[in-house]
């Protein structure tokens, strides 16, 4: 398998160029529009804004904060997700009993659930930390167990007929086989997690992303400000799905 | 071994935007249908130059005079009116003044949406709503962040926002607040600055108490079940009900410490010089719906029922809730000018007290908020 460098002069001058167009774009609606900065801020004002709120301290407690419950939650949702999905792919009757309940919760919205958890959890960290877990659990548990169940049979057979243990099978066949959907899934969930955890913030938070949207947009009327945490939960995003990529990449190749 | 079969999960775009030279177009032609998208309902309806379409009376007066031989038209002057999140008792005299048709024989049309305080402040500023319901607390960092709207009109002559406990739980002043679990919807809003200045003046912050936040507002069944020992609340809500309930309720409120503005009607900057006219006579059947409710309560009653059929399903609260609503209208200035009188002196108060609380990003006086020539009488 030929492997391909993630970051080339390419993709650099493709991204480079993207958010230049994009920048320009939400300039001329700016321009054409004549609209106020309390209805779309331009580019360079928010810019300008974000200077300012990283400078004066504004975005790191939150930025942190919300860092913090992504990844806890992610870890703990895709961790679970891990042993589900494997449990609905190798087990008939799980799968059976767990589907429905398991498309049922992905069904719910999670905003209606957010107030419950945080009462059942605590207005800290342990309820962000389970909305973002119950967020990214189903699109890895599904993808973990398409993956393992798109492992040839035949592997199978001849893994068994050499007399591989179980723990061989799975390490050796099961695992390598099913990491692509895997971790497909977890760039996903990963994505997932950051909204996770403004949902939960927005459940009762004194920190976080999320209340620093609220605060801009219905305290202080700052929604340059409001842009500024919403662009950094988008830079959020992007870092730690690129990051997913990234050891995908190391561990599967390109795809 | 021979690699896994093709993999059942689809490429996520952000990948294809790395990886696919040939998908460049495609993804910047997908940002750029996504921002007109995104700005596509404000189009429809903004008036960014500040020029809001002229009302149709305004159009009918200009035309009668230039064509003296066309019968002037009639037609009712269009208001939008925004109003609280939901449909409440508490907005009766909008119901009464609509179902009596006080507006309508003032020559309006007026239409209702109900909308969070945040965002109406946000469309009356755009223009797309022209009059609508929000804190004064909410209008002085909103103007002060350049969203063109003025304060024409005061609802609540005393500040609404309270906090509440029960009678039991020995709290008759601020300074019994140290150290107790207090409840409130969220570290924003009226009701947390209320709460601010409330500890201030008992020289507590809320790092003496201990803050629980409930965002979905159920912080009166809170205090009911004990969870906090009070909360933040409106005087015409959550201690009505809590009495309702059979407890004994404690108000703290905050008008005899730091006046602040109550809730009131606010209209977009540009509305106001081209509907001038129209939301004064809209201020005026507002204020004539209110006059009617504080002699008579049950009209209210009745017009928010037939309103809001929903509310029939517990007259007494509603009853309750409507005789603290029209308590409330009424604070030392509205007694001496009459319902909607606006306390000029209180905003520049509230204005220092904001600033001090970092709200007042960029300096802002009274005159810059409020506006007192649309109320009968010019205020």
């Amino acid at each position: 398998m030929t492997q391909r460098r993630l970051v080339t002069p390419s993709s650099v001058l493709t991204v480079v160029g993207a958010l230049a167009v994009f920048v320009l774009v939400w300039r001329a609606i700016v321009l054409i529009g004549g609209y106020p900065p309390f209805i779309l801020p331009a580019p360079e004002v928010v810019f300008g804004r974000f200077l300012v709120a990283l400078s004066d301290g504004t975005i790191w407690p939150h930025l942190s904060t919300t860092l913090q419950e992504v990844v806890l939650g992610f870890a703990l949702g895709a961790s679970a997700a891990l042993v589900v999905g494997y449990v609905l792919a190798r087990s008939a009757l799980a799968e059976r009993l767990l589907s429905p309940y398991l498309v049922a919760a992905q069904a719910m919205p999670i905003l209606a659930l957010a107030p419950l958890l945080a009462m059942w959890f605590g207005p800290g960290l342990l309820s962000k930390v389970v909305i973002c877990s119950l967020i990214v659990f189903f699109p890895v548990a599904i993808a973990t167990m398409v993956g393992i169940r798109s492992v040839d049979a035949r592997l199978l057979e001849l893994g068994r007929s050499l007399r591989a243990t179980r723990r061989q099978i799975l390490t050796t066949l099961e695992i390598p086989a099913a990491l692509p959907s895997i971790l497909g899934g977890m760039r996903v969930g990963v994505t997932l997690a950051v909204v996770g955890a403004v949902v939960g913030e927005w459940a009762g938070a004194e920190r976080g992303l999320g209340v620093l949207i609220n605060l801009a947009r219905g305290s202080l009327f700052d929604i340059p400000l409001m842009f500024v945490a919403l662009l950094t939960l988008a830079l959020l995003g992007i870092v730690l799905y690129v990051a997913v990529v990234v050891v995908e990449r190391r561990l599967v190749g390109v795809r | 071994m021979s690699s896994p079969g093709p993999t059942p999960v689809s490429r996520h775009p952000l990948e294809v935007f790395v990886s696919s030279s040939h998908s460049r177009f495609l993804v910047v032609g997908f940002l750029f249908v996504f921002l007109v998208a995104a700005c596509g309902g404000q189009t429809a309806t903004h008036s960014p130059s500040g020029s809001a379409a002229p009302s149709s009376a305004g159009s009918a007066t200009a035309d009668s005079s230039v064509a003296p031989s066309i019968e002037p038209s009639i037609a009712p002057t269009a208001l939008s009116v925004g109003l609280g999140y939901i449909p409440n008792v508490q907005f009766a005299p909008f119901y009464l003044a609509q179902q009596a048709g006080y507006y309508e024989d003032a020559g309006l049309a007026v239409t209702f949406q109900n909308k969070i305080d945040p965002d109406l402040i946000a469309l009356v500023g755009a223009g797309n709503i022209d009059v609508g319901i929000a804190d004064g607390t909410s209008v002085i960092p909103a103007v002060s962040n350049g969203i063109p709207i003025q304060y024409i009109a005061t609802l609540y002559g005393k500040f609404p926002n309270v906090v509440f406990a029960k009678e039991s739980t020995g709290i008759r002043s601020a300074a019994d607040l140290k150290g107790r679990k207090i409840g409130t919807p969220g570290r924003y809003g009226s009701g947390w600055i209320m709460l601010q200045a409330l500890l201030g003046s008992a020289g507590l912050t809320t790092d003496d108490v201990e803050i629980v936040e409930y965002p979905d507002y159920t912080q009166r069944i809170a205090v009911s079940e004990g969870a906090v020992a009070a909360a933040t609340g409106f005087a015409n809500n959550e201690p009505v009900q809590l009495e309702l309930s059979g407890d004994k309720a404690t108000v703290l409120r905050i008008d005899a410490i730091t006046p602040l503005p109550g809730p009131g009607l606010i209209a977009g900057t540009a509305a106001l010089d081209t509907k001038h006219d129209a939301i004064a006579a809209f201020v005026a059947a507002t204020l004539r719906a209110m006059e009617e409710i504080k002699a008579n309560p049950q009209a209210g009653l009745d017009a928010a029922i037939a309103a809001v059929p929903e509310l029939a399903a517990d007259r007494d609260t509603q009853a309750a809730v409507l005789a603290a609503t029209i308590d409330s209208w009424t604070g030392p200035v509205q007694a001496a000018s009459g319902l909607g009188a606006i306390d000029t002196k209180g905003w520049t108060a509230s204005v220092d007290y904001l600033t001090t609380l970092g709200l007042v990003p960029s300096p802002v006086t009274a005159g810059d908020l409020v506006r007192t020539d649309l109320l009968p009488g010019g205020g």
